[in-house]
């Protein structure tokens, strides 16, 4: 599976940032999923669960929670811009 | 000669407990100064990573429209101008306090929201310290004054803060919020906005000016910091000069009094 690079940002620092294979999360016009070769896209995030399929070996996911942010995809990687990040597990 | 020796020994005396307090001081300031620039540059890289998500919005036409980018078509001077002062919380940094307040000059009518003690003693509101100043309060407080800006309550709403520029040197600075102003040079290539360009602006301007306050008031803190540490160093070489100086009256006068001591013995013994 071809994969990307998240980054979840917050004013405290990077949250986390690795590889991954897909992002799913609800943005402002409905929940939305990205991944590798995206276009460079632009969008609000709502409060949520942020869901993520690890580049890993065994694809494991991992959700999170976000209180809602901005999403941005670019060439280079995909980064969630949040006040506040935390996993659920 | 004797009431002499016992004021100098006093004096010796005070100006060594505040040797003590200032070196205590500036110890204070040592440990907190790592931890309060990771917080700034954290800060720093939060605000700028929203300004260049933000930056394509900023100059679509479509988003020209926006509340945010009115300007007042008042002259200067007639503008109605609220700013966010960021000061500290406690005294003894030099002049760090001093130099927010003495920016203020400039806009005497201008609405004051205060951060850090200091400037909340100083326009009487409900204290609203600098150490420790998070996001939720950060955003609570930028959602409002977006609501303030959009509903046409200011024409102009900034943040007077320090600039962060070494341990030694910090500039007091005036940033403005709103109205929105892009940067010179729009960003290269195209970006797709999920569903348009207003709304993204609209739902992500909050979040921008919380970044920009939350890295303000970090900016400002790690300021007061490197500036209560330096001026506690000062203070400390002061005091220190001080003593010595005061040491040396003590031990002239001291040894005065033994000579004229043995002077008035020998004399009365009729040597």
């Amino acid at each position: 599976m071809n994969t990307f690079t998240l980054t979840v940002a917050t004013p405290n620092g990077t949250a986390w940032s690795g590889k991954i294979v897909m992002l799913s999360l609800r943005g402002i016009a409905g929940d939305l999923a990205v991944m590798a070769g995206h276009i460079p896209f632009v969008t609000s995030v709502k409060a949520c669960d942020v869901k993520i399929e690890l580049a890993d070996e065994a694809e494991s996911q991992r959700i999170g929670y976000t209180d809602g942010g901005l999403l941005t995809v670019t060439a280079e990687g995909t980064t969630l811009l949040t006040g506040h990040f935390e996993w659920k597990e | 000669m004797g009431a002499d020796i016992k004021s100098l020994r006093n004096r010796i005396k005070s100006v060594d407990s505040t040797l003590h307090l200032t070196r205590a001081m500036g110890l204070v300031a040592s440990s907190k100064i790592r931890r309060a620039m990771d917080h700034m540059n954290k800060g720093r890289q939060y605000e700028a990573a929203v300004r260049a998500a933000i930056e394509p919005l900023l100059h679509s036409p479509d988003c020209q429209r926006s509340p945010y980018m009115r300007t007042a078509p008042k002259q200067e001077g007639q503008e109605r101008v609220c700013l966010i002062v960021i000061a500290g919380d406690r005294g003894l940094a030099g002049g760090y306090n001093a130099n927010v307040f003495r920016a203020l000059q400039d806009y005497p009518d201008a609405d004051m929201i205060a951060i850090g003690k200091r400037a909340c003693d100083r326009f009487g509101d409900e204290a609203l310290r600098a150490e420790g100043f998070d996001y939720t309060t950060a955003l609570g407080m930028a959602i409002e004054l977006c609501r303030d800006f959009a509903d046409g309550k200011y024409d102009k709403i900034g943040i007077l803060c320090t600039h962060y520029v070494s341990m030694l040197s910090q500039e007091v600075q005036l940033r403005w919020l709103f109205p929105l102003q892009p940067t010179e040079h729009a960003p290269a290539g195209s970006v797709i906005f999920e569903p348009d360009e207003v709304t993204i602006l609209n739902a992500a301007i909050p979040e921008y000016v919380a970044g920009i306050l939350i890295s303000a008031v970090r900016e400002s803190f790690a300021c007061e910091i490197a500036a209560r540490r330096t001026a506690m160093d000062s203070a400390g070489k002061n005091a220190q000069e001080m003593i010595d100086r005061l040491q040396l009256q003590y031990n002239r006068a001291r040894q005065g009094a033994i000579t004229q001591e043995i002077t008035e013995i020998v004399a009365g013994s009729g040597m």
